[in-house]
């Protein structure tokens, strides 16, 4: 089988791209689409420390998997609510540039 | 282990597509592709019922979300950057310096893996009654809360988005506020 | 008896409530009502001192304590307040009470139309009150209590007028000088406590009598009391203040700073008076400086030209007087001076008062004279304490004033008597001749008034009238109380005697001795006047005139260079170190805090660079933040 380590290192190498493309994309769709792989790449860390702490009984095992459905879910609000502001304010001011939201105000 | 790589290499590509194409659409669709991989490795780790939703919520409900507002707002590629030239360097150094640091904890860390039968009788596959036992065990006041959650996040979508045009309705019925008198007679 | 007496107690405390009132609600009252408020507070005080006086007079009882309140209790020092009321205390307090209620209702007339009437009455009534713990503390504490609130009214009545900036620095000189003299008072009450363990002064005289006669540590608290004393007295070398403190309103000036509070110093030293019987050198330091004191001020009263300026080195010249009394032992004769000169010098200020009330704010003598014609009672009121403070024979000041001379050339506790009393026989020429000088220039002579004012004088009102009327009375009469001992009963030295008891001893010499002294004194008064009236009105003053604008005559009219000389040696150096100071603030104190907050300016620069209102610039530097933090765990969290 794959070591953990493998999988941590996957998430962890996504986890940089997508915080890397929250830093380098001006858009905040692009922003928040980085933002879905940050979320993504620390569920696939969660799934594979519930497979290395299986030893460790069906209680401490399966809470990473329910900690990723829970995270879905909270996912599922977040993206909700952000588009919802991204519309709220490309209504504003057609745009959804973050640089040009740098006074803090609309 | 070629699965792994196999998958880790798609993975990598589409996460890379992701923060470098252009067009917001490409992107989404680069971004999809990587959720997709993801939930096959669910599937190699014995999480098949995350596997699924991961498929369903993610890949669809919440990408299709995604591809509806970037064509709702008809986002164009942005612009080059006139500001603030110097971050992107720096977020790649950054990146690159969390990356060397972050996989070389994980490699001093290593630690054995239980054997098969343990991980089988544990996770049982991952399936829904494996998660479901767990959520409304332990995770109780978690799932109920992640509940209001999802109905406030409701909520606030719904107001964020309406609210413009409630405004809008009550700036147009004031403005015609002087001529509604005429008009009240015959309505 | 001793009950009666101690319900006198309330005197200050009435003065007190009355300034309470005045100072809370006057402003609210119409214009009599403040000063009525005022002069009954003084009244009943007055009242409270004669019922007191009475019962002392007629019972065996000498003093009566009043204990108040524990005011102060640490380690030994145990301060109980308490007034004591004796032969001494009552007589200060019917001069205060007394003289202070005549000045109050003269004030009710002087002040008409003032827009501080109510602030007016206020002092005044908080300076009774004050003045009254001053006499009638039992501890060195309550006096000194007293001592500062005195000090404070004549800093706020010197200072009444304080819109005009000379009135204000008048009454911050007064108030500074004065600190020159509490300075020395403070350090008197600790070397007391220190030496004695107590600050009781029936118990301080108690102990100081127990002590080696001429002791060297009563010499220096003796002295430091005396620099108390000189402050506030005007002696040499703080009288400086007083002449400028003419700058408050007359009435103020004859109460404040004629009759009473500058009078303090002698009722202090009267106070301490075994203390200063156990030790001659500080006495005749003393006396010393009253005679001094009184000769450069009478000099400096030859020549001035203002009203009040006269009157007030007369003040300090006649309060000399009463220091050489009480610095040759003769404790008695300072006291019957204070009490003969509150009455006359009062008199002379509301005269003066009257005198500038008519003429509308002048106070220059060149531009007065011949005003006894128009102004009958002043004029008259005038003469009487002219004549009283002269020393002419069967007035007040003569009888006062002679017997101070007589002690000072029999006193057995100094060995220099025969100097001060040729000095204060030289004085008394002068004070003839200077009070002379000011009656005649402004009451009689001819008229030098500018027109419109001559055809506006008129005398004052009664309720101004009539207090001069009462206060000349006593001026005649007062002195009785003290005539010569060798012939005649002398009632007020019986009277003090339990109050002063001291072992100071005189000489007696034979009664022809005795009546040459009091001839030789009336010829200096004859000598004075004769000289006044030959400079003054004979050949039209023609004298006065070509002598009056002489170098000499300058320096006395400056009051002998006094105030130049402490303006070249403690102004000048002082502002030079402060100026020197302020350079040294400027220059290292100011640029350290200059830089301080520049280097913070700086770091802000930089550090505001950081925050550059960019999301993701913010992003960024959490990130790196989270990056080194994890470098750091693996480098020093010791994972596994």
């Amino acid at each position: 089988m794959v070591p953990t380590e493998y999988y941590v290192a996957l998430s962890a190498i996504i986890f940089v791209i997508g915080a890397v493309g929250v830093l380098t994309r001006r858009s905040a769709i692009m922003i928040f689409l980085s933002v879905e792989l940050m979320l993504n790449a620390a569920n696939l860390s969660l799934v594979a420390y519930a497979r290395q702490w299986a030893a460790a009984g069906a209680e401490v095992a399966l809470s990473g998997q329910a900690a990723v459905f829970i995270i879905l879910a909270i996912a599922a609000a977040e993206v909700a609510v952000g588009l919802g502001i991204l519309v709220a304010i490309f209504r504003y001011r057609s745009s959804t540039d973050v640089d040009a939201l740098s006074q803090v105000r609309l | 282990m070629f699965t792994f790589f196999l998958l880790a290499g798609v993975m990598i590509v589409g996460a890379l597509g992701v923060i470098t194409l252009k067009e917001p659409v490409h992107a989404a669709l680069s971004l999809v592709g990587t959720l997709l991989t993801l939930a096959i490795t669910y599937v190699t780790l014995q999480a098949h019922f995350l596997a699924a939703i991961q498929v369903i919520v993610y890949a669809g409900a919440i990408m299709v979300l995604f591809l509806f507002v970037i064509m709702l707002l008809n986002v164009q590629s942005e612009p080059a950057a006139p500001q603030l030239s110097w971050l992107r360097p720096a977020a790649y150094i950054t990146g690159l310096v969390a990356v060397v640091a972050l996989v070389a904890t994980i490699v001093a860390t290593r630690q054995p893996l239980p054997d098969a039968a343990t991980i089988t009788a544990t996770l049982r596959g991952g399936g829904a009654d494996a998660i479901g036992e767990a959520l409304f065990n332990q995770f109780v006041l978690a799932f109920q809360l992640v509940g209001v959650l999802l109905l406030t996040g409701i909520i606030g979508a719904v107001s964020l988005v309406q609210r413009r045009a409630l405004e809008a309705e009550q700036a147009g019925s004031s403005r015609s506020q002087p001529s509604r008198e005429l008009t009240d007679v015959s309505s | 008896m001793s009950a009666l007496v101690s319900v006198a107690a309330l005197a200050p405390f009435v003065a007190l409530l009355g300034a309470v009132i005045n100072g809370a609600f006057g402003r609210q009252l119409k214009e009599p009502l403040p000063g009525i408020i005022g002069s009954v507070a003084v009244g009943i005080g007055f009242a409270l001192s004669l019922l007191a006086f009475l019962a002392l007079l007629f019972s065996d009882v000498t003093s009566v304590s009043v204990p108040l309140w524990s005011y102060l209790e640490a380690g030994g020092l145990e301060l109980e307040l308490g007034f004591v009321i004796d032969h001494l205390s009552v007589l200060m307090m019917l001069i205060i009470t007394g003289v202070g209620l005549l000045i109050h209702i003269y004030s009710v007339g002087y002040m008409h139309g003032d827009p501080g009437f109510s602030r007016y009455f206020m002092g005044l009534n908080l300076f009774v009150a004050a003045m009254l713990l001053l006499v009638m503390g039992d501890s060195f504490v309550l006096i000194f209590l007293g001592w500062e609130g005195v000090g404070v009214c004549s800093y706020l009545l010197i200072g009444f007028w304080y819109r005009e900036r000379l009135n204000a620095d008048a009454a911050r000189k007064a108030f500074i000088v004065n600190r020159i003299g509490d300075v020395g008072f403070l350090l008197a009450m600790f070397l007391t406590f220190k030496t004695f363990g107590t600050l009781d002064i029936a118990a301080v005289n108690e102990a100081a009598g127990e002590l080696v006669f001429g002791s060297a540590v009563l010499g220096v608290i003796g002295l430091l009391y005396l620099l108390a004393a000189c402050g506030k007295s005007a002696q040499l070398p703080l009288q400086v203040w007083l002449p400028d403190a003419m700058a408050g309103p007359t009435p103020v000036s004859a109460l404040i700073h004629a009759a009473t509070m500058v009078t303090a110093g002698v009722y202090l030293i009267a106070r301490a008076a075994p203390l200063f019987a156990q030790t001659p050198a500080a006495s005749e330091i003393v006396a010393w400086v009253g005679a001094l004191t009184a000769i450069v001020a009478a000099v400096s009263a030859l020549a001035q030209t203002d009203i009040k300026k006269v009157l007030a080195y007369s003040t300090v010249s006649q309060l000399g007087y009463m220091f050489v009394a009480v610095g040759v032992g003769a404790y008695w004769a300072g006291i019957f001076h204070l009490f003969t000169h509150a009455f006359f010098k009062a008199l002379l200020f509301l005269n003066a008062g009257s005198v500038i009330h008519a003429l509308g704010g002048e106070q220059d003598m060149n531009k007065m004279g011949g005003l006894g014609k128009k102004m009958k009672i002043t004029g008259r009121t005038s003469l009487i304490a002219t004549l009283a403070i002269a020393g002419v024979p069967f007035l007040a000041g003569f009888f006062s004033k002679d017997a101070i001379l007589a002690s000072s050339l029999n006193s057995e506790l100094i060995g220099s008597g025969v100097g001060l009393y040729l000095v204060l026989l030289f004085t008394a020429v002068l004070t003839a001749f200077y009070m002379f000088r000011w009656y005649y220039r402004v009451f009689a002579g001819a008229p030098r008034l500018d027109k419109k004012v001559a055809a506006k004088v008129h005398e004052s009102p009664t309720v101004m009238t009539r207090p001069l009327v009462i206060l000349a009375g006593f001026s005649v009469f007062a002195g009785y109380l003290g005539l010569p001992e060798f012939a005649f009963p002398n009632w007020i030295a019986h009277w003090l005697e339990p109050a002063l008891e001291t072992s100071v001893s005189f000489r007696h010499p034979s009664a022809a001795t005795e009546w040459l002294l009091i001839f030789v004194s009336i010829a200096a008064v004859a000598l004075g006047l004769g000289l006044g009236y030959y400079v003054y009105h004979l050949k039209g003053g023609a004298l006065a005139k070509r002598y009056g604008s002489t170098a000499p005559a300058r320096l006395a009219r400056q009051g002998l260079g006094f105030d130049a000389l402490y303006r070249a040696v403690f102004v000048r150096p002082g502002e030079g170190t402060a100026s020197g100071l302020a350079v040294l603030d400027k220059d290292l104190v100011d640029r350290g805090i200059t830089g301080s907050f520049t280097t913070v300016g700086l770091l802000a620069q930089f550090t505001g660079r950081l925050q550059t209102g960019f999301v993701r610039s913010y992003a960024l530097l959490m990130l790196a933040g989270l990056v080194l933090l994890v470098i750091a765990v693996v480098l020093f969290g010791g994972l596994s």
